[in-house]
């Protein structure tokens, strides 16, 4: 089987599983929660930065995408649905635990879009702690933008707001993490 | 940041080089599970279920019935005997053959049942003049269901012909059958203005 068959399986696949859980059937819905649980769980963890939140913004995913997959086209893709669900269920709870409003800083620069190679390979770990130490905003950008592919446009979407913030954002993180790694991310 | 995985000492070149995916440090599913349970429970409404589906009359739970036991028939034997028997199409030439108009091995099961073939076919041949009698809104949305559960076959099919091994379609495909069947004998049932 070649990887566009593959693929082409796995979408139908999941087409199938929305259109039986649709209909209340549980057992389709685990198999897309199986599916697709890892990537939310990631997005969580890194916007949360906490473990136990993390689990509670992926299990609040997927009651919500439950109540509302009645409303999902199918035309659209379920991981960027189940995303923005997660997106949405993580920003509400961070405002919840830490109700801080955004520094003023938030709003600085206007980078562009960038590549995200680093000069020198930088352990996956160091990198990981050196994201996580960013600013809400600088890391949520970054997140959706570099680690899960989304334009701009998608990303500034997801977050609420304006596609300039959200390169702006970007290209905070881009001078933190190179100030953190001590190499540069071009 | 606590837990996006053990200790990775692996190094990368770019940070599209980070999987995105974290694997939960526990199944998340049972409480999840329990959770739409319960909001079932309380609120059936609101959930992502059909209408309520009216009691059937005695004959057409026969015809259900006949159904279900073949699906099961077909189920165990897809499930327990290898694709590869001799003289037994394998599930991708059978899908192959479905996408050419041909049944498949799974249509050849159901429709080499005598009871279930006649049943549907009785069910097919006055689903016009049922149809004929339906108000409108309640026409279209049968015709719509038939529809989308023919596009729902279709497409199990020609995903079980790139996946032939895949239970949960097998038992997806089992169950739109029963769905047709289950629709067929509500528009069956709705004569005496009891509607759909």
């Amino acid at each position: 089987m070649t990887q566009a068959q593959a693929e082409d399986t796995r979408v139908d696949w999941e087409a199938a599983l929305v259109q039986r859980a649709c209909t209340g059937d549980t057992r389709a819905f685990e198999r897309l929660y199986r599916e697709h649980a890892g990537r939310v769980y990631g997005l969580c963890l890194r916007m949360t930065r906490d473990a136990h939140l993390a689990e509670d913004c992926t299990q609040e995913t997927f009651i919500n995408a439950w109540r509302a997959l009645p409303r999902f086209e199918t035309r659209s893709s379920l991981s960027t649905w189940l995303h923005r669900i997660a997106v949405n269920v993580s920003l509400a709870k961070r405002r919840k635990a830490s109700p801080v409003a955004p520094s003023p800083d938030d709003e600085e620069g206007t980078g562009g879009a960038c590549g995200w190679t680093l000069e020198t390979p930088v352990e996956v770990q160091e990198i990981e702690a050196a994201i996580g130490a960013l600013p809400d905003g600088a890391r949520d950008a970054l997140i959706l933008h570099a680690l899960y592919g989304y334009s701009h446009v998608e990303a500034a979407q997801m977050l609420g707001v304006a596609e300039g913030t959200c390169k702006a954002q970007l290209h905070r993180a881009r001078r933190l993490l190179r100030e953190r790694l001590h190499v540069e991310v071009g | 940041m606590s837990g996006t995985g053990s200790a990775d000492e692996r190094r990368v070149g770019s940070l599209r080089e980070l999987s995105p995916a974290v694997e939960p440090p526990r199944d998340l599913w049972p409480q999840i599970e329990a959770r739409i349970n319960a909001e079932r429970r309380s609120a059936p409404a609101a959930q992502p279920r059909p209408a309520r589906a009216r009691p059937l009359p005695p004959r057409w739970l026969a015809a259900a019935a006949v159904v279900a036991s073949v699906a099961v028939g077909v189920w165990i034997g897809r499930s327990l005997l290898p694709a590869a028997r001799p003289g037994v199409q394998s599930p991708i030439s059978a899908a192959r053959a479905t996408l050419a108009g041909a049944p498949t091995a799974l249509d050849v099961a159901y429709v080499s049942d005598r009871r279930y073939q006649r049943d549907r076919a009785a069910l097919m041949k006055s689903l016009q003049a049922r149809l004929a009698a339906l108000p409108q809104p309640a026409r279209a949305k049968v015709m719509a269901s038939l529809a989308a559960m023919q596009r729902a076959k279709q497409d199990l099919e020609s995903a079980l012909g790139k996946d032939p091994g895949n239970a949960l379609l097998q038992e997806l495909l089992v169950n739109t059958y029963q769905d047709e069947m289950r629709v067929l004998t509500d528009v069956q049932a709705s004569d005496a203005g009891r509607g759909i």
